[in-house]
């Protein structure tokens, strides 16, 4: 996924880096970040909060950055260089899979559950959840004239994808797939009792960290995706829904099961750095249109994958009886689609007919460019943020949530 | 909605009964307070004397604490999703899926009855009292908190949860030849893993509505206990457990295997269930510890009296677990009994049960089965006398005696 950066994109990021930590000590330099007139207004507070900060050097920084927001750069919402969010954060994720580990193998003294339960983790995963959760941490810090990363911020990063991991895990005994993240998946090595209840110990562990964070507005939210998770696999379980239903059927269930994980543990980090409503609104809607988005392409590209990129089969879903985005497009344009649907796909040729006709359709193009209506949200939320190199990222994001091939 | 409707008629029928008992009430009453606690020399042999009957002692209890705690659970089983999940229950029914069994023990399982845990969690909740808590968070019929029954309601969804969860089956490759069987055992065990994780996320998001911290975390480590239970020592093909091979010195092989079993698996739910609810009432680490080692003691004797009962019913056919204290007891004994349970190490169903059967009875398993079960009934009583008389502690210690009533 880290493959964005060319070795020029990154060696500009350390440019910025440095730059950012350069803010710290000396006044701004003359580069102007502020864009729209929104930011301009927002700025505004800033000045207001400023004359009431009683260190005099933190003052003059603000206001630097309050006239420099005055001129405005280029317009609309390109970023003029390009950060790779990995790079960026190389040094809070390296260890987040070691932490993860740390905690769950200190919660038990069974070796076997030790390794079922830390299999997932170190694997060729992505850790999408901790990277969006730990990059909205650090924009709105920033946003709130703080630098840096709180360490129950960190904590929820790795709560998120432990919570991811564990839903994995319990996917699997479901699905019997045999290979996940480029290995065998953990059904085809342990038996499913035993799967099942490593899944829900490391539920339990995330939940106990969720606690330790002291914080009963971090855990109500946290608490939601769990709940969220098990409505979703339950709506994937029935299709019922009329003709009329089943987009906003297939819309609530994605974004019980993959966006709501995102959403809501920005919002937990939002809220850990202080953030009003408004603000904790704006993450949550961040990762709410980011999670969507992936899972639209994620589904895309169940379509168009080959097999070896994918990590998984081709036509997944369609063989699981699902009816993601692009057959509901489809289904528009040959009705035909409609009663293979409610059969979910159980007849012989079912799936090669659906997948055909996927392809014939303009289903595909529908799917990206409804998976682009959400990332252009994303992306105007986060210009309501600072302008920051955390903040610039959260645009990157969007971008390799769309464009990813794999 | 027909399923909703019948679930009600259960639960009316089941109110029915309990009324009917209700009457024999003020007779009961007057026979309570003959029961001493005033005395430290308090003895389970005491109440025995009485021939409480357990039936009695549970619905007199569920009438201290308000309305019985069987209804706790209607919230849940009206939800849309176990509405759903009753209708795939229903395409189970024909197969051999372990699932209807559980669900038909959680309406019903004699001694084993899920509401028992919520109600001694209430009773133990109206025993203690509570301290410095707002008018409007109390029951005042009751005499406990909403969040206690809050609490409750969370233990027996937790229990519920990790019940189901045990339930799934195991599917090797070959085990069922048969597709429409594979098929069948399949779906059970989709429907049997989402049912548990629903309950478990709800408990989760209950709990975080209870804004306790340190409640939250301590009712998760229960959580994590229980997954850590199946894990514990040798398991068959669909991890049922069998007893260890005894070290070369056998002292007190039978207590320490057996007590690491079920405080993990009964032990440490229903301690921090007891410990948590009087967190929530205010109460100082001194009681709550008192509370922990209540609830542990009672889980342990509750074990202890639901493994004597194969033994003692003369019926050489009910079925036994080979890790139950008569059998480990008699391991340490005489380990030669190992030879015939050594045969299940493939699947438990290969032991000669009226084999093992015969040779625990006739060695000194029952006896100290039963002396193991007084111990912890003693402990249990012991730490109530902390508390001052109330119906409800008489409720508790019937139920204690009631336990060792054949």
């Amino acid at each position: 996924m880290a493959c964005l950066g060319s070795s020029r994109l990154c060696a500009r990021a350390e440019k910025i880096r440095q730059f950012h930590r350069n803010i710290a000590s000396t006044a701004l330099s003359t580069r102007s970040f502020r864009s729209s007139s929104e930011q301009a207004a927002s700025s505004t507070g800033l000045l207001r909060r400023c004359q009431n900060f009683q260190n005099e050097h933190n003052c003059r920084l603000n206001v630097a950055r309050v006239m420099s927001s005055m001129q405005t750069q280029q317009p609309g919402s390109l970023p003029d260089y390009r950060i790779d969010p990995y790079q960026l954060l190389e040094d809070d994720l390296k260890d987040v899979y070691e932490d993860i580990k740390r905690e769950l193998i200190g919660n038990t003294t069974n070796e076997e559950l030790r390794t079922i339960a830390t299999y997932y983790f170190g694997g060729q995963g992505k850790a999408l959840r901790p990277m969006v959760a730990i990059l909205i941490a650090r924009a709105i810090n920033y946003h709130k004239d703080r630098n840096g990363l709180l360490a129950s911020q960190r904590q929820v990063a790795m709560i998120s994808e432990m919570i991811h991991n564990a839903s994995l895990i319990h996917d699997d005994v479901i699905d019997q797939s045999d290979f996940r993240r480029g290995k065998p998946s953990v059904n085809a090595l342990w038996s499913q009792k035993k799967v099942t209840m490593a899944g829900d110990f490391i539920l339990a562990v995330a939940t106990m960290m969720i606690a330790r964070l002291q914080s009963d507005d971090v855990t109500l939210t946290l608490s939601q995706v769990i709940t969220d998770l098990v409505q979703g696999e339950f709506m994937q379980l029935g299709s019922k829904e009329t003709e009329n239903e089943r987009f906003t059927h297939y819309l609530t269930k994605t974004y019980r099961k993959t966006a709501s994980l995102l959403a809501n543990s920005a919002k937990a980090v939002a809220m850990l750095s202080g953030a009003d409503e408004c603000l904790s609104e704006v993450a949550f809607q961040y990762g709410r249109n980011i999670g969507l988005a992936f899972q639209l392409v994620d589904d895309l590209l169940d379509f168009v994958s080959s097999s070896d990129a994918m990590g998984k089969p081709t036509a997944a879903d369609l063989k699981l009886g699902l009816a993601t985005a692009p057959v509901l497009f489809a289904c528009e344009r040959y009705p035909e689609l409609n009663p293979m649907i409610m059969r979910r796909f159980q007849e012989p040729g079912d799936v090669e007919k659906a997948f055909e006709l996927v392809h014939k359709s303009q289903g595909l193009e529908q799917t990206r460019f409804l998976a682009k209506k959400h990332c252009v949200e994303a992306v105007r939320l986060a210009q309501t943020l600072a302008e920051s190199p955390y903040q610039k990222s959260l645009f990157v994001v969007s971008d390799l949530v769309i464009n990813r091939i794999k | 909605m027909s399923i909703k409707k019948s679930v009600l008629t259960i639960l009316q029928r089941k109110n029915a009964i309990s009324t009917l008992l209700c009457k024999k009430y003020n007779l009961y009453l007057v026979n309570a307070p003959s029961v001493s606690f005033g005395c430290n020399k308090f003895s389970t042999k005491a109440a025995t004397s009485q021939k409480p009957d357990w039936n009695r002692a549970v619905s007199e209890a569920e009438k201290i604490v308000g309305y019985p705690t069987s209804f706790l659970s209607l919230r849940w089983l009206l939800s849309d999703e176990i509405a759903n999940v009753a209708l795939h229950l229903r395409k189970l029914v024909g197969s051999n899926h372990p699932l209807l069994k559980t669900a038909k023990s959680l309406i019903y399982n004699g001694r084993n009855n899920m509401q028992a845990w919520g109600l001694i969690v209430l009773l133990i909740s109206k025993a203690a009292g509570h301290l410095n808590v707002d008018d409007m968070e109390e029951d005042k019929a009751a005499g406990v908190l909403h969040s206690q029954r809050a609490l409750a309601e969370v233990t027996e969804m937790i229990r519920t949860s990790h019940l189901v969860h045990k339930g799934l089956v195991n599917i090797q490759p070959g085990l069922y030849p048969e597709p429409s069987e594979l098929n069948d055992m399949t779906f059970g065990n989709k429907i049997a893993l989402l049912s548990g994780d629903y309950l478990l996320g709800n408990s989760a998001a209950e709990l975080a509505a209870l804004r306790n911290q340190d409640l939250v975390e301590l009712m998760s480590s229960a959580v994590r206990d229980l997954a850590e239970a199946e894990f514990i020592g040798r398991r068959d093909s669909q991890n049922n457990p069998l007893p260890s091979v005894p070290p070369a010195d056998r002292t007190n092989y039978a207590v320490t295997e057996w007590t690491l079993r079920n405080v993990l698996s009964a032990g440490a739910l229903l301690g921090k269930s007891c410990k948590g609810t009087l967190k929530l009432a205010g109460h100082n680490e001194e009681i709550q510890e008192h509370g922990y080692n209540f609830g542990k003691h009672l889980a342990l004797a509750w074990q202890a009296c639901l493994d004597l009962s194969p033994f003692i019913t003369k019926d050489r056919n009910t079925p036994f677990n080979v890790c139950s204290a008569p059998v480990v007891f008699h391991i340490e004994h005489d380990p030669s009994i190992l030879m015939e349970i050594d045969k299940g190490i493939e699947s438990v169903l290969n032991v000669d049960y009226t084999k093992v059967y015969d040779i625990v009875i006739s060695g000194p398993g029952i006896e100290l089965t039963k002396q193991l079960q007084r111990e912890h009934s003693q402990r249990a009583m012991e730490v109530l006398s902390v508390f001052q008389e109330s119906d409800a502690r008489t409720a508790l210690s019937n139920i204690i005696a009631a336990m060792g009533d054949f």
